[in-house]
């Protein structure tokens, strides 16, 4: 199945792929060394927990006889994830066996955390000099409204060009790269990861997005380390309050300006100072993919008749629902259409396929379906799984056809040196004839030689 | 792609509710050199470090002192920076209240906790979460508790345990005094929570964080402390006195240490009392070792 690949599945993942020697750095920064904490699976956390005020090295059967035969799995993914990090350095000594302790920067930084509480990064502004803050929820309207304008940028730079501001030109070309195919004569048209990208979940979507930015750092002469520590950094800041601009050097500040472009980030000028804040996207980067805490609520119903009410004003939704949907009126709150064989077949030619589609409809149902079980009518789910396995019934296959064999052991031959690379696709002993798939056809041609 | 069915917290989000004990009367009796402020110091690290795994996790402290018992602190109101002044000023300001207020009516006789008050809080709180929406995390309650258990609470306590149990709250019990607590026993041992007692009271931060830091759902893979024998003796609603061998009510199952015409709590006449031989209407609530 064609995917959106993503690679690093969330920040740590990407983190834990950091080379030794920038990822022991990056430990000097407490909340590199607390972000990183959250991210590690449950049991991780205990056991990092539990070694935190030990200085000597414990061994791997102390550890592991907390653990019930049950989640004997489990621990091994915690301690392989936690030396994966580089948490835990492992030594195994002369009598064979493991010993685990914990990286010393980064027990230095959650110690000093225990003993002292949290600290913020930065301190926000005081309130008189900031002019009038925005609300908390006027904030996420702003970060919701910007990320629809990027991602309506993104399928469709056209049409958006008049409505969003400032996206730079460079910045655009790399968010879009995989996502949009470019074409000289018709335009860019949206590939088959574009489509799936816009039916992933916001956070999904962010980090898909931001997955591509830090990749790009490197390009833009920006250290990839120093960019991962900012924006961690940046997800321990306070939502709606507002921190100084020049409490950050050149690169951050650039790197600000581009945050904001996606509404991670909220400027604002004041008579002396500018400030920026942080909207909820920006703090929830460093959360994991599937906690769905900021999830938005819902706004599609699906009936059982195949009609789909969308009670949504947004064009991004409009847009997102014409992917495999008929959408037949459009009052201003609300998108009627209906899921019919030819959308979704179109909708499987762009390499969406039916999974996805149910899942969004799912993720995305009304409050008042969600609570169902299930939200998506049954019928119409398999009736879309259905449609697509129509598509799938006619398997292709390049393959070459022989006959004209000069004698039956020669054939018998041949069927048994297709079969030993199983690319026999069909004999016919009686008339001599068989099929075989093509890449195997360059050594048939050799070894029919050979038999002469 | 993330999978279809996202929950909407992860697993290991949880509510954290403790319960201090501050009964003036233990803390001064304790012999050993473990002291309030050390204690409290312990106490705050572990406060810290279950805040530190997980930004969503959450913090209330209540206080169960001899006369009151109040929240001292939430996690969920007020900034991250400062956490422990906050905590340390609410704490004194309950401590002298708590002082001011003088029970004269003392059933328990000296040296009790309000332990039920404590717990009907904690429930009443966690309850409060359960009906904010479909998005809360998974509460628990911890009682970090010194003082001997009051039998005049008897009730009250039984009551919140079958409460927590029905709501599906754990109660985990760590008990820093130099005597099991029966109450505690039960109440961990009904709800599914852990019972333990500390043998070195200055490794304590060592102790909450190995065994109380776990969050409910590693709980099913790991091996915590077990309790070796839970008390479960009953208290009588008559003189709240902890008896072995009494008298139970058939309609409302309260427990009395000698006969009554009639029952104090439902109201049920009883009727004569059987000689002494017979047992049939003698319940045996035996300790169970």
């Amino acid at each position: 199945m064609p995917q959106v690949r993503i690679i690093a599945k969330n920040f740590m993942d990407m983190v834990a792929s950091l080379p030794a020697i920038k990822l022991d750095k990056l430990y000097e920064n407490a909340f590199i060394c607390e972000a990183i904490l959250r991210s590690l699976p449950p049991l991780a956390k205990k056991y990092v927990l539990q070694l935190l005020y030990i200085d000597v090295p414990v061994t791997a059967n102390s550890l592991q006889e907390w653990v019930l035969a049950d989640g004997a799995s489990k621990h091994r993914v915690a301690v392989d994830r936690l030396i994966q990090l580089r948490v835990f350095t492992e030594t195994v000594d002369r009598k064979k066996e493991a010993t685990y302790r914990l990286n010393p920067m980064f027990q230095m930084n959650l110690r000093e955390h225990i003993v002292h509480g949290g600290v913020l990064p930065r301190e926000p502004m005081a309130a008189n000099i900031t002019v009038r803050l925005p609300s908390l929820e006027e904030l996420d309207n702003y970060a919701a409204q910007q990320w629809e304008c990027f991602l309506l940028h993104l399928i469709n730079s056209a049409e958006a060009e008049v409505t969003t501001k400032s996206i730079s030109a460079s910045m655009m070309k790399v968010f879009q790269r995989g996502l949009l195919s470019q074409r000289d004569r018709e335009g860019s048209r949206l590939t088959e990861s574009g489509f799936q990208f816009l039916l992933m979940d916001t956070n999904a979507q962010l980090w898909y997005i931001i997955r591509e930015y830090i990749s790009n750092s490197e390009d833009r002469g920006v250290d990839s380390a120093d960019l991962i520590s900012f924006l961690l950094e940046l997800s321990f800041h306070v939502t709606g309050e507002a921190y100084n601009i020049n409490t950050l050097d050149d690169v951050q500040r650039t790197t600000v300006k581009d945050l904001a472009d996606l509404g991670l980030i909220k400027l604002q000028q004041g008579r002396k100072d500018s400030w920026f804040i942080p909207t909820k996207l920006a703090t929830n980067l460093s959360i994991s993919l599937s906690d769905a805490s900021s999830r938005k609520q819902g706004y599609v119903v699906v009936e059982t008749n195949f009609r789909l009410y969308a009670y949504s004003t947004s064009k991004l939704h409009c847009e997102i629902l014409k992917l495999f949907s008929r959408v037949e009126y459009q009052l201003p709150n609300l998108i009627v259409g209906s899921i019919t064989k030819e959308n979704l077949y179109k909708a499987f030619a762009n390499g969406i396929t039916a999974d996805q589609i149910i899942s969004f409809l799912q993720q995305n149902a009304h409050p008042r379906v969600a609570e169902r079980v299930p939200s998506v009518p049954e019928n119409v789910t398999d009736q879309i799984r259905l449609w697509e396995s129509d598509l799938n019934r006619v398997e292709m296959t390049p393959a070459h056809f022989l006959d004209d064999f000069p004698s039956r052991d020669v054939f018998e031959a041949a069927c048994d040196f297709a079969r030993e690379y199983s690319s026999l696709l069909w004999e016919d002993s009686k008339k001599m004839r068989l099929i075989v798939k093509t890449e195997i056809y360059a050594h048939m041609k050799e070894f029919l030689n050979n038999q002469k | 792609m993330t999978s279809v069915t996202t929950k909407q917290y992860t697993d290991d989000v949880s509510l954290l509710m403790v319960l201090v004990d501050t009964n003036p009367l233990f803390w001064s009796s304790t012999t050993t050199s473990f002291s309030f402020s050390k204690f409290l110091s312990q106490l705050l690290s572990f406060l810290n470090s279950i805040l530190l795994l997980n930004q969503l996790n959450q913090v209330v402290v209540i206080a169960s002192g001899f006369n009151s018992c109040d929240y001292v602190y939430d996690s969920s109101l007020g900034p991250t920076n400062q956490r422990v002044e906050t905590l340390l000023q609410k704490l004194e300001e309950f401590v002298s209240k708590d002082e001011e207020l003088n029970r004269d009516d003392s059933v328990d006789g000296i040296g009790s906790s309000l332990l039920s008050g404590a717990l009907s809080m904690a429930l009443c709180y966690i309850q409060r979460v359960f009906r904010s929406g479909s998005l809360h995390p998974q509460p628990r309650i911890l009682c970090l508790h010194g003082s001997q258990d009051g039998p005049g609470q008897y009730v009250a306590i039984m009551n919140s345990i079958f409460s927590a149990q029905r709501s599906m709250v754990p109660i985990d019990s760590c008990v820093i005094g130099s005597q099991h607590s029966t109450f505690l026993q039960q109440a961990s041992y009904i709800t599914g929570g852990v019972y333990l007692r500390p043998q070195h009271l200055d490794g304590l931060f060592q102790y909450l964080t190995t065994v109380f830091a776990t969050d409910l759902h590693s709980r099913n893979f790991l091996q915590l402390p077990k309790a070796s024998g839970v008390d479960f003796r009953a208290s009588c609603f008559c003189h709240k006195k902890t008896i072995e061998l009494g008298y139970i009510c058939s309609v409302c199952l309260s427990i009395f240490c000698q006969h009554h015409k009639k029952c104090s709590t439902c109201g049920s006449a009883f009727g004569k009392p059987q000689t002494s031989d017979s047992t049939t209407n003698q319940k045996r609530k035996a300790p169970d070792t």
